[in-house]
Formats: C-alpha cells, structure tokens, sequence
C-alpha cells in the first residue's frame, strides 16, 4: 500500500534534482497531462478500493488520457478555441467524482471496523 | 494487492511526481514580486537620486578639469608650434584643402573629330597646363590640383616620351578635371567671371580642347600633395652660433 507514495516521492524528488524546466509555451500540455495522470490515478485507486481493478485498463488509460489530453490542448491552440478547457473540465469532474467515492468507500469500511470492533 | 500491480501502480505514480516536479518549477520560474510599499520606494529613489547628483558632481569637476588643461595646451609653446607647423603644412600642400572655388573640365572638342580619324591621343600638352596654371595664379588661385594632383610650389610639368606628367603622375584620359580653391566666395565668382573670357580658352581650342569653367561653388576639395617634399638645398640653422 505505501509502494505507490513511496513512487510518488521518489518521482518528485528525481523531477526536483534534474532541475528540467520546459518552455513556456509547453507548460499549458505538461498541466493537462498531470491533470489526466491524476485523475488516472486516483481512478486507479478507486478501482482498486471496489475491487474491480484492472491492470491493462489502468495502463492504458493512464496513457492514453495523456496523450489525449495533450492533443485536445494542441488542437484548441491551433483553431483558436481553449479546448484544453474541456480536458481540464472533464477530468476536474472525474477527479472529484473519484475522490469522493474513494471517501465514502473509505468511511464506510472505517464504520464497518468500528462496528466490528464495538460488536466485539 | 499482488506484486505486478503494485509494481505499475509505483511506477505510474513516479512518473506523475515526476511531472509534477516539472510542472512546478516552470511554474514557480518568475519569483521575484516587488513587495515594497511607498515609503521604501521613495527611500529607495532617494537613494537613486542621490546617486544621480553625486554622478552629475562627478562629470562638472571632470569637465572642470578638462577645461581647465585645454587652456593650458592652448597658452603653452607646444600648441604655438602646432599651430605653426599645421599653418606651414596648409601652405606647402600637404593637407586637403575644402573651401570656395570652381572646377575647370578639359574635354576634347567633340565636333572637330572627324569621323574615320582616330581623336588625337596626346592628351594636353604641358606648356598648355603651364599657361592655365599661371593664369589661375595670376587671378589670385590658392590651391589647384589636376586630375587629382595637388599642384605645389616644386611641382614639375613636362613631356616624357610624349607623355603629359605631373610630378610623376601621367594624364592619359580627358576629361580632365582642374580644381582650383580661392579664399573667398567673392574671389571665387571673380576667378570664374575672369577663366570664363580668358586667353586660355582660346588657346585650349587651338588645340582641340574645351576649357569649361564651372559657376563658383562654396565646397571645393582639394587634395593634399601625395608625394613626400625632398628639400636638397636648404639646410637649419644651427643653433647658439650667434648672428
């Protein structure tokens, strides 16, 4: 349970050493895609919490979220339209949705203990 | 949770703290907010101002300075001797001279070539030049160059091998181009009023020649004397022999 933290930190620390920092003009798609890596995330985690979790899926759609929300995000700067806006909204929406599912899932099995623990 | 899954779930997750990590410090790059209030702001222009003057101080005692050797060059023998020398070099020929003046153009009579003859290749002859030079001189011409050669007090014109030179230098093609700088705008129109109906004229036509004289023009140049002044028969006197 505590591997994929550990992941996330390690990740940050290596993405803070290295020091990279991309142009301007980029940072809109790198936004976009750590929306979308996000929200693939905590639907992995929810998936993961109900049970219904699926390797492949959680791959490729971590992936392919990406990917289309970065070509969303290039293809609203070329015709002149923030479609990048819909990404964010999308996955906004999705990543709210997520978390509170994980929420109640979370306080229900917590109650659960609880009980268990009181009926002992 | 098995072990491949954790495994991707790990990996994923490295990679979104990754992103982040890069997404955070393009973000963060334009740090630097000027958080100063009013009072801080005027000390600090003060402080600019401050400087400003201390700066001007600095260029007025410089300048001071400045002026004050510039007065001190000028009473000193040094720039006498200068100025003497520059005087001396303006009326040997050895620096280019811009003023009042005319122009003379030398061309050939086009009307008199004959068509089927070759136009005469001599070019001017130099009792010709010789002529117009002592006229020019005589209506009170200062400097002359021909063909871009200064005319100076040594200066020779000769035939070498039918050959028109001027200290060495051969006038091979007409036009020839005459200038001629005088002191005065006044001197300038009187020089060529006095070319326009002279002798030389008719002597240049003689020989197939037109003499054209240009109307007076404020800004003549005329170059220095290239040639280096050989003095053979002159010699200093020397010094603390007494009179």
């Amino acid at each position: 349970m505590w591997l994929p933290l550990v992941g996330l930190v390690i990740g940050i620390f290596l993405g803070l050493l290295t020091e990279i920092s991309i142009p301007e003009e980029y940072s809109n798609y790198l936004s976009i895609a750590v929306l979308a890596a996000f929200d693939t995330l905590f639907g992995g985690i929810r998936a993961h919490l109900q049970n219904i979790y699926d390797e492949k899926v959680f791959v490729s759609g971590f992936f392919f979220n990406i990917m289309l929300a970065a070509s969303l995000a290039f293809l609203g700067v070329h015709l002149g339209v923030d479609l990048y806006l819909a990404a964010v909204f999308a996955f906004g929406v999705r990543l709210f949705q997520n978390i509170a599912v994980i929420r109640r899932i979370l306080l229900t099995k917590w109650s659960t203990n609880k009980e268990k623990i009181e009926k002992n | 949770m098995d072990k491949p899954k954790n495994l991707s779930f790990t990996l994923i997750a490295a990679v979104v703290g990754f992103m982040i990590a890069i997404q955070f410090q393009t973000v963060k790059k334009p740090e630097e907010r000027d958080t100063r209030d009013v009072w801080q702001l005027r000390e600090a222009l003060l402080k600019e101002k401050e400087l400003q003057s201390n700066l001007l101080s600095e260029i007025r005692s410089n300048e001071e300075k400045l002026s004050a050797y510039e007065s001190k060059r000028k009473q000193s023998k040094e720039q006498a001797l200068r100025d003497t020398l520059k005087e001396l070099k303006t009326e040997a020929g050895l620096t280019e001279v811009s003023g009042p003046g005319i122009t003379l153009h030398i061309e050939p009579v086009i009307e008199d070539v004959q068509l089927g003859t070759p136009v005469a290749t001599t070019v001017v002859s130099p009792e010709l030049l010789k002529r117009l030079l002592n006229e020019l001189n005589m209506y009170e011409a200062k400097y002359v160059s021909i063909d871009g050669q200064r005319i100076i007090n040594t200066t020779v014109i000769r035939d070498i091998n039918r050959e028109t030179k001027i200290d060495g230098h051969t006038i091979r093609t007409l036009p020839v181009e005459v200038k001629v700088g005088v002191d005065s705008m006044n001197n300038a129109e009187k020089l060529s009023n006095q070319m326009k109906v002279s002798k030389a004229r008719d002597e240049f036509f003689a020989e197939s020649l037109r003499l054209n004289v240009s109307s007076p023009s404020p800004n003549i140049t005329v170059p220095a004397y290239e040639n280096p002044i050989r003095i053979r028969h002159m010699e200093p006197i020397k010094e603390g022999g007494g009179s």
